[in-house]
């Protein structure tokens, strides 16, 4: 007869087994978000609809010289506002990703806007995340804790890498 | 549901005589749309310069709608799947900006009639300069459906939602 603590285990270990079936096998893995949090992200996301919902999702890659990328991880977007720390004076490729599903309709597709960002020493980058009835949107600006001034950072294409 | 709709919208057309010649560029599109089936010509204005008009159609269209978007829908018994390609063109001169979208189906739809280079012609907008700040605009458009991107090609020329649409919505 199994004691509770072997019972606990064995739970313990399908659960963690499963999680390593779904990670693996999906390729997502959790960004370590290990930095300094220069990017605050606040997002807003509605479907419209009582019968569909909407995740966002942001995936971080590390530019290389030749633009390759390299997959760093994932971090959902499912706070109002979640902290996250990048490299700075390095190019990092930001994927904010839309994953919609419909119940009634049995439909599902997902959407999403990339950016080029290389972030400054020093500066704080607070990005606004909006999925509104089927709009989406995704805005930076660009600030300095101890200095006044602001700017907007326009999104740039993979294709602007240099 | 909104995507049985495209190849029927199509079949419709190739049946009704309509579609024996599509629009192979903007202004055939622009003779066409108002006195075609699900076909519309809208005209309003905006209080905003035509610069900035202009401006926001040149940065948002490249942005938004240079896009392929694969779209799968499931009943109990069917299963589509959809790959379409979109191509946006903006042209600005001093008397008018144009945004036109066309679009292409890569798979799951059966074109019945010649198809232009970049893809069918599915909405042209033109804005034209009025005053200082107030700028006509006309758009030639679907009158069912494609609402999502009709309500984000608005939202750029008003100046109050710089979003993009979501184009599996479509």
């Amino acid at each position: 007869m199994k004691t509770a603590t072997q019972v606990k285990q064995a739970s313990l270990l399908v659960l963690l087994l499963g999680f390593g079936f779904l990670t693996g096998c999906s390729g997502i893995k959790t960004y370590p978000n290990n930095l300094d949090k220069n990017l605050s992200i606040t997002t807003t996301t509605e479907s419209g609809s009582f019968f569909s919902s909407v995740n966002a999702a942001l995936d971080i890659y590390l530019v290389n010289r030749d633009c390759s990328l390299e997959y760093q991880g994932t971090i959902k977007l499912d706070k109002a506002t979640v902290t996250v720390g990048i490299p700075t004076d390095k190019s990092s490729y930001l994927v904010f990703g839309f994953a919609s599903s419909s119940f009634l309709a049995n439909s599902s597709g997902s959407i999403s806007q990339e950016t080029l960002l290389k972030p400054r020493k020093g500066y704080r980058y607070k990005i606004n995340v909006s999925y509104l009835d089927d709009i989406y949107n995704v805005e930076i600006r660009e600030t300095h804790p101890r200095k006044s001034t602001s700017r907007d950072v326009d999104t740039a294409g993979l294709n602007t890498c240099t | 549901m909104k995507y049985l709709l495209i190849p029927f919208g199509i079949i419709f057309l190739a049946l009704s005589g309509c579609a024996t010649h599509h629009p192979q560029n903007a202004e055939e599109f622009r003779q066409a749309a108002p006195g075609a089936f699900m076909g519309k010509k809208e005209t309003f204005e905006v209080d905003r310069s035509y610069k900035d008009v202009a401006q926001t159609f040149k940065k948002k269209a490249p942005q938004c709608l240079n896009i392929r978007v694969k779209t799968t829908s499931q009943t109990t018994t069917s299963y589509q799947v959809l790959v379409t390609r979109y191509k946006p063109t903006v042209m600005v001169s001093k008397q008018r900006a144009e945004l036109h979208v066309q679009q292409h189906h890569e798979t799951g739809v059966l074109k019945v009639t010649k198809e232009p280079e970049g893809g069918y012609y599915l909405v042209v907008t033109d804005a034209y300069p009025v005053s200082k700040n107030k700028t006509k605009i006309v758009m030639y458009r679907p009158s069912m459906g494609y609402d999502v991107m009709i309500k984000a090609i608005k939202g750029w020329a008003t100046g109050k939602n710089m979003g993009c649409p979501d184009m599996t919505k479509i």
